[in-house]
């Protein structure tokens, strides 16, 4: 009978297909395992994956961050807040800074706004926590003793607003117009 | 009235008006930075450039310089044009420093959004940027030289528009300095407008320094509290705390500007010993617990002692719905009062000048500046009501006459002729001088009956001095050639006589002119109001000072007092804080931190303007204006937090976001009071305003929209004359001298006394008198004098000068003066009680 035949066909192939599959997986018993075990083996991350942020200093260690908002402004989850304040030398600063990181989504379009190079986006992304008011970092917990991805900018060698000295200090400035005196 | 196409739209224009002015009336804004619709083209800036492509004109022109013309065709957008303007922004952009980030003007930024918009991004030119040294301005306006594009905006204001010269150019060309000659304080006090005018940031707000950027800020069109003008503001709130307010356009009032007074004297909203709970025998109580308290105490005292015994107390700074609801209730009640005014001579003056207004003589500031002569009697407009300043400088720029009849020492931004006479002589120089401009028409027959009457009544002589009576018919022949003049008059030191007669005086003009304006200045944002509400209110309330002496005897038992200061009004009075011991009911409702706020058992926090509710405010013209609610209240972040960071804390409600707005508080207080059977209040306040003063009735018909209805009664066309009984000249004994109190600038205001900026710049209380009588008294140019007034002495620095009435002394009623005793009416000081120290 032709049905007959053909019922034997299917229970052969299908035999045929059980030891295949279980004889692969019975020799990668024996094979090196490519997994890395987290958290016991942590893998370096590229320098540019965007996890934890940080505020970060200058070369002179000054704060960078001269809140001036626009990382706030820029963010899509509105999870930046702060407050800007003139220092005693007239320099800009956070009086606070805050990032809810339970809101954060870590696009990382502040970093991109941020004229001074302060906000700053590093791979360090180990930061569950089970209580949601741990996750609202403040500028103490968010500002790091180094520069960052780039160690040498200085915001304010460039602004032309004096923090200290006299105008025409910085970078590609004359010296400033003597109001007293018609000589050029 | 020439017809022009801009972008391919036609228009007609009245003849003279700029094709820039022509586009913005079609909704084109061509981009600028030196033009200013109220200071005109000037033509330095470059960047209005449009291309003519038909017409009298062609090729590229600056549209602010090229009046329109019949047959122009013009293109904003047009590639030349366009190419133009990116050149010269990139010119203006040369040396613009880099700091965008730590600039406060960045996010509202004219040259931002042009730099923008024009398509200049990247900086070619590789030379060195051009450096300016700053200077210090003042503790209003910071300046920052170097972010100058020299459109000169800021000049044109402060000396042209303004009148002061403290501030202006320097150098040439490239080198162009705005600034003084040497670091100091702005004199002026319209210096804060230079903020709002410069299109970059140079000039940008101090106070409001770093605290936000434009697009974080809680923005609403609101109204200025700080005198009766209701110049139209734009406030500024973030974080629940207000940070700045700025001039709004409202081409009836203040135009575009507002007096520094009004731009920095808002901090009272944000102080920090500000009451946010209802408070009761020292515990903070819900609201259920406060109103049932107060109904159940103020049922309890009004059956025992009658409703009588109950008394109340308002303001002029609360706004015509808490005003409203407060009369209704009193109404209702049988409560004595509410009493709006701390004087009865006050209280009569603005009954008589608002009974006096109609809608034929009132005329608003902006009315003012287009009159061509003005007759300002008993006002010190830089000090009472700084625009009002502001407007009679843009009256005399376009060639109107303005004579001030002050005792005091008034400064004006402007030429004019001040005549110190005494209070008593103001009634006669007005007489003279309006003698003196309508006597052809009196003599040809051209006056109405009335008038012809009032003018025969007009004294013809000014006793013992006779080069003012000359000084006073040469004026009178000036106001003759006029043909629309305005009489302002003061409510502050004139007397009740003066007035009435100023609106005499207005009707006699508009007979014999058929135009005449009246302009009165009222103690109070919502004086008017107030006012309005106390007409309707017979037979009229007994004063502060009645009640209280009731209250000491025991016939009132129990005070409301609706966000007023009795502070300011009896300050170191003895029988006051025994009177107030002595009731068995206080209750205070109020938003400023008075020093009554601490002393009350039972106290109600309130809202400002700024908060929760849009509010009414009627103007000195009786213009009612709606200021809408900047932020929700509640106490700021930098006090929650401190100065740091806010707490981090899961918050159901807002901290400190208790205050209630006062018309709904009393209207949930009359629920308590009345039952399920209460009127809705706050619902149907208009329609009972309405019943109780027909002048009222605009609000039923329309919304208070922008610029605001005016309430005021129909022109009358029987010009009915009050002839009051005038003042006499020689009312001061010789061996005395008249005290005025008076208003300054900055110290004397109540609500901008709490706001620090304001305070920082106000200058120590100080005794002005006329140098004879300062001989007279044996005192000399900065002597120290001390001043006994009713029992007690006060020791101040003497200013003597020469610009004044003699028989005066002028003393501000300074904030750091509390704890003195201001007796009512005039105040005479015999020259004994004026002693060197």
């Amino acid at each position: 009978m032709p049905g007959e035949k053909n019922r034997l066909l299917r229970v052969t192939e299908g035999l045929v297909a059980l030891i295949q599959g279980f004889w692969t997986t019975f020799i990668h018993l024996f094979r090196k395992p490519i997994t890395e075990e987290y958290p016991e083996y942590k893998r370096p991350l590229p320098p540019r994956s965007r996890a934890r942020i940080i505020l970060t200093r200058d070369p002179d260690f000054e704060e960078r961050c001269v809140a001036c908002y626009l990382c706030s402004a820029s963010c899509p989850v509105s999870c930046i807040s702060m407050q800007s304040a003139e220092r005693a030398d007239g320099r800009r600063y956070a009086a606070w800074f805050r990032i809810n990181f339970s809101r954060c989504i870590y696009c990382g379009l502040c970093e991109e706004a941020c004229p001074t190079l302060a906000i700053q986006l590093t791979p360090d992304f180990e930061t569950c926590q089970y209580d949601l008011l741990t996750l609202v970092a403040e500028k103490e917990d968010l500002l790091v003793d180094h520069g960052g991805k780039n160690q040498e900018y200085n915001y304010y060698r460039y602004a032309g607003v004096l923090v200290d000295g006299d105008k025409g200090g910085h970078i590609q400035e004359a010296r400033p117009v003597n109001l007293k005196s018609n000589l050029p | 009235m020439p017809q022009l196409i801009i972008d391919r739209r036609e228009i007609e224009v009245p003849a003279g008006t700029k094709v820039i002015e022509a586009a913005a009336r079609l909704g084109i804004i061509i981009p600028r930075f030196c033009y200013h619709p109220a200071l005109g083209s000037v033509g330095a800036c470059r960047v209005c450039a449009v291309k003519f492509l038909e017409g009298p004109v062609k090729g590229v022109e600056m549209s602010c310089m090229t009046a329109a013309q019949d047959g122009m065709v013009v293109s904003t957008t047009h590639p030349e044009a366009m190419e133009f303007r990116r050149y010269v922004i990139e010119w203006l952009m040369l040396h613009h420093p880099h700091d965008c980030p730590v600039c406060d003007e960045g996010g509202h930024c004219l040259l931002q959004d042009e730099t923008v918009s024009g398509g200049h991004g990247l900086r070619r030119y590789l030379g060195l940027k051009r450096t300016y040294r700053d200077q210090y301005l003042g503790a209003f306006v910071q300046h920052e030289m170097n972010r100058c594009i020299h459109c000169w905006r800021c000049r044109r204001f402060y000396q042209d528009f303004a009148g002061y010269r403290d501030y202006g150019v320097m150098q040439i060309g490239n080198r162009t300095y705005f600034g003084r000659f040497a670091d100091g304080p702005l004199e002026s006090p319209f210096a804060g407008n230079l903020i709002d005018l410069c299109p970059t940031g140079v000039l940008t707000d101090k106070p409001a320094r770093f605290k936000g950027r434009r697009w974080d800020l809680e923005r609403a069109p609101s109204l200025c509290l700080h005198c009766s003008l209701g110049c139209n503001i734009t406030g500024s709130a973030r974080y629940r705390e207000m940070i700045r307010v700025e001039g709004r356009l409202n081409e009836a009032v203040n135009g575009y500007f507002i007096c520094d007074r009004g731009r920095f004297g808002f901090a009272y909203a944000n102080h920090p010993e500000r009451a946010r709970t209802p408070r009761l025998d020292g515990q903070e109580v819900t609201w259920e617990e406060a109103c049932r308290t107060a109904a159940h105490r103020l049922t309890r005292i009004s059956r025992e002692y009658g409703p009588g015994a109950i008394a109340v107390w308002g303001s002029t700074r609360s706004s015509l719905a808490t005003l409203g609801v407060l009369q209704r209730l009193c109404r209702e009640q049988g409560w004595l009062g509410p009493q709006f005014f701390n004087s009865p001579s006050r209280e009569r003056k603005v009954k008589a000048a608002i009974s006096r207004l109609d809608a034929g003589v009132a005329v608003s500031l902006a009315d003012l500046e287009k009159a061509d002569f003005l007759l300002v009697a008993g006002a010190d407009p830089v000090n009472e009501a700084p625009m009002l300043a502001l407007g009679l400088r843009q009256a005399w720029r376009r060639g109107a006459t303005v004579v001030v009849l002050d005792p005091r020492p008034v400064h004006l931004p402007l030429e004019f002729e001040h005549l110190p006479v005494p209070p008593g002589g103001i009634d006669l120089c007005l007489d003279l001088l309006v003698r003196a401009a309508v006597s052809h028409s009196a003599t040809e027959g051209l006056l109405p009956e009335a008038a012809a009457a009032f003018f025969n009544n007009l004294s013809c002589e000014y006793p013992g001095d006779q080069p003012l009576q000359d000084r006073l018919v040469s004026l009178g022949m000036k106001l003759k050639e006029s043909k629309n003049p305005v009489i302002v008059c003061g409510l502050d030191i004139v007397r009740e006589s003066t007035v009435v007669l100023a609106a005499d005086h207005s009707r006699l003009l508009r007979a014999a002119k058929d135009r005449a304006g009246l302009f009165y200045l009222l103690p109070g944002p919502n004086a008017f109001g107030a006012g309005l509400l106390s007409l309707a209110g017979e037979p009229s309330s007994p004063s502060y000072a009645d009640m209280l002496a009731a209250a000491e005897q025991g016939r009132i038992k129990a005070l409301v007092m609706m966000e007023t200061d009795p502070f300011r009004t009896f300050a170191g009075q003895p029988q006051f804080l025994a009177a107030l011991d002595r009731l068995e009911f206080l209750l205070v409702l109020d938003y400023l931190p008075t020093p009554l706020t601490d002393r009350v058992q039972f106290f109600l926090p309130t809202t400002t303007v700024f908060e929760e509710e849009p509010s009414g405010w009627v103007n000195q013209e009786g213009r009612c204006q709606q200021a809408a609610p900047i932020y929700v209240g509640g106490r700021p972040i930098s006090q929650e937090g401190a100065g740091s960071h806010p707490p981090r804390v899961f918050l159901a409600g807002i901290p400190g976001g208790e205050p209630q707005p006062g018309g709904q508080t009393l209207a949930a207080l009359g629920v308590a009071l009345k039952g399920t059977g209460a009127p809705l209040y706050l619902e149907e306040l208009d329609t009972w305003l309405a019943e109780l003063n027909p002048v009222f009735a605009p609000l039923l018909e329309s919304k208070v929209t922008h610029p605001g209805v005016r309430l005021l009664p129909e022109a009358r066309g029987d010009y009915a004359f009050s002839h009051p009984n005038k003042a006499t000249l020689r009312d001061v004994p010789d061996d005395h001298l008249e005290l005025l109190l008076v208003d300054w600038t900055f110290g004397t205001e109540e609500l901008s006394g709490y706001a620090p900026p304001t305070q920082e710049v106000e200058q120590p209380p100080r005794l002005t008198m006329q140098s004879r009588d300062a001989l007279r008294l044996g005192l000399g140019p900065g002597d120290r004098v001390s001043l006994a007034l009713g029992g007690e002495s006060i020791t101040l620095d003497l200013e003597i000068v020469e610009n004044m009435a003699s028989g005066m002394m002028v003393l501000p009623r300074h904030r750091q003066l509390a704890g003195q005793k201001f007796p009512e009416g005039p105040i005479l000081v015999p020259l004994q009680n004026i002693h060197k120290v």
